[in-house]
């Protein structure tokens, strides 16, 4: 389980993240939701540690991310921005991940068969597509059989069969009794895949629950989401 | 497998997958076979006239005690090709800064202790790698040159003393090297900031009016622990030259690991 509380971050004296606080469960896919600027990878960075949190706690089953055991074990994540040197070949990128929490060697290449790069991994990053770089970082994200996943923009660079692919497998993951914390921008497919969502904007919390509450009294989750975020897209 | 060794194998993967790891440390080594060629058949005219009270002149109407002054020419190679192994240490280094890998580094290996910790060994254990080929290639040189005269001395105990200190230089000034860079988030300003001391010791401003001063920087510590005091002009003594380089290397890798631990990871 996921919960941030009261979490806050401010950068160069301007709030980017005020006061959020939510639960991601076990067994559901929680879309986090915001435009641009509006503190969702801000929020994913502090619960996993990469940015410090100006006050605030952002716990992963009750213990803070960098106090985990091998946490690429517990947690998997992709994160936009944070990506392998280009001249690396992907599965050294994965070997050396998976080294660093003491995982199986042969989970390398069953993470590549899993998203369609076995073929491909012996090859330098740097020629990798936007999409097999996508699929590359979700390769890591699963290396160590998490129980808890924190996708940011999983599906960016992904051609139909990938995104088709990512909907699926996410649903089965948290059909397992796992957790997912998903953030996107695109609803339609936050709407296909997520139970529960969570919506912010400037930083704060706009609304959150589960899909059916967020869109009662509106035709779609992305109408719910310009009414109740006021953003414009 | 405890944690931390896990994480020094990860870090030594990161190293040895790099391919601007193997381009630089293939250079340098190049680089070294280039410089030990040159002056490779002067020696040899050298040892050729060695006298019978065992005198060399190397350098014309300057005759010197010959196995002191073939470990002296030994001592000043390895000690200038060392001066080129910062910027290994910067690639190793700089790598995560490159696409934020530091991103992943930090999720993979959360405490700040154990990630810099991991990464200085894992630098230290490749460095020590290339000055051992270093001192290696430089010995097979001078071995070309004293074979006829008295080979044994490349394996001396004098010998293996002074690529002991080579390695230990090489060793610690990469160590500052990787954790400078690592403070300043940059390949090219951590090769700057750890070489631009040793331009002040070449230049010998401060060696000539603040010795004291002088023997506190990276290379004039390095050349005060390699370099025989009978014969060239030195600061300091070995221990203090040695003391000098452990301090650089401690001071700058808790300066990284404050840095990393007070800084997001971007």
């Amino acid at each position: 389980m996921i919960e941030v509380s009261a979490l806050t971050k401010h950068y160069r004296g301007k709030k980017a993240v005020d006061e959020v606080t939510f639960t991601a469960r076990p067994g559901r896919v929680t879309g986090f939701l915001g435009p641009n600027g509006a503190g969702k990878s801000s929020t994913l960075r502090i619960l996993l540690g990469l940015d410090a949190a100006t006050s605030g706690r952002a716990l992963i089953n009750g213990k803070r991310y960098r106090d985990l055991t091998d946490p690429l074990r517990s947690v998997g994540a992709l994160l936009d921005g944070a990506g392998p040197v280009p001249e690396r070949r992907a599965v050294d990128h994965l070997s050396w991940m998976a080294r660093s929490n003491r995982i199986p060697r042969q989970r390398v290449r069953e993470v590549l068969e899993l998203v369609g790069l076995a073929d491909a991994a012996k090859q330098r990053v740097k020629t990798y597509s936007l999409g097999m770089r996508q699929r590359l970082g979700i390769a890591a994200a699963l290396l160590g059989e998490p129980e808890i996943l924190v996708l940011d923009e999983p599906v960016n660079g992904l051609d139909p069969d990938g995104i088709r692919w990512v909907r699926t497998f996410l649903g089965d993951y948290a059909a397992g009794g796992r957790t997912v914390l998903l953030s996107s921008h695109l609803m339609t497919e936050t709407a296909d895949t997520a139970h529960d969502v969570v919506i912010i904007n400037h930083g704060r919390v706009v609304t959150q629950g589960s899909l059916a509450e967020v869109t009662a009294g509106h035709a779609s989750l992305e109408a719910a989401f310009f009414a109740l975020a006021g953003a414009r897209w | 497998m405890n944690a931390m060794t896990a994480a020094v194998r990860a870090e030594l993967t990161k190293i040895i997958t790099l391919p601007g790891v193997w381009i630089v440390t293939g250079v340098i080594l190049a680089l070294d076979v280039l410089v030990q060629l040159q002056p490779a058949e002067l020696f040899a005219d050298a040892v050729a006239k060695i006298t019978p009270d065992g005198n060399i002149e190397v350098f014309v109407g300057q005759p010197q005690p010959a196995s002191e002054a073939i470990l002296g020419l030994l001592a000043g190679g390895t000690l200038q090709m060392g001066l080129f192994l910062p910027v290994l240490a910067a690639v190793i280094a700089g790598q995560e800064f490159r696409s934020r890998q530091l991103g992943l580094t930090v999720l993979a290996m959360p405490r700040t202790v154990r990630m810099v910790t991991s990464k200085l060994l894992a630098t230290a254990l490749c460095v020590l790698v290339v000055a051992v080929l270093i001192a290696a290639v430089n010995t097979a040189f001078m071995y070309g040159a004293v074979r006829n005269w008295n080979p044994g001395l490349l394996v001396s105990g004098e010998a293996f003393a002074g690529h002991g200190r080579f390695i230990s230089f090489a060793v610690l000034y990469c160590l500052a090297t990787c954790a400078v860079t690592t403070v300043a988030r940059s390949t090219l300003t951590g090769v700057i900031v750890t070489l631009a001391p040793a331009a002040v010791t070449m230049s010998q401003v401060l060696a000539r009016t603040v010795p004291d001063l002088d023997a506190l920087l990276p290379l004039s510590a390095a050349r005060n622990l390699m370099l025989d005091p009978g014969v060239n002009d030195l600061t300091a003594g070995r221990v203090h030259g040695l003391l000098v380089l452990v301090g650089w290397a401690a001071v700058t890798a808790v300066a990284a690991a404050v840095t990393l631990s007070r800084r997001d990871a971007r």
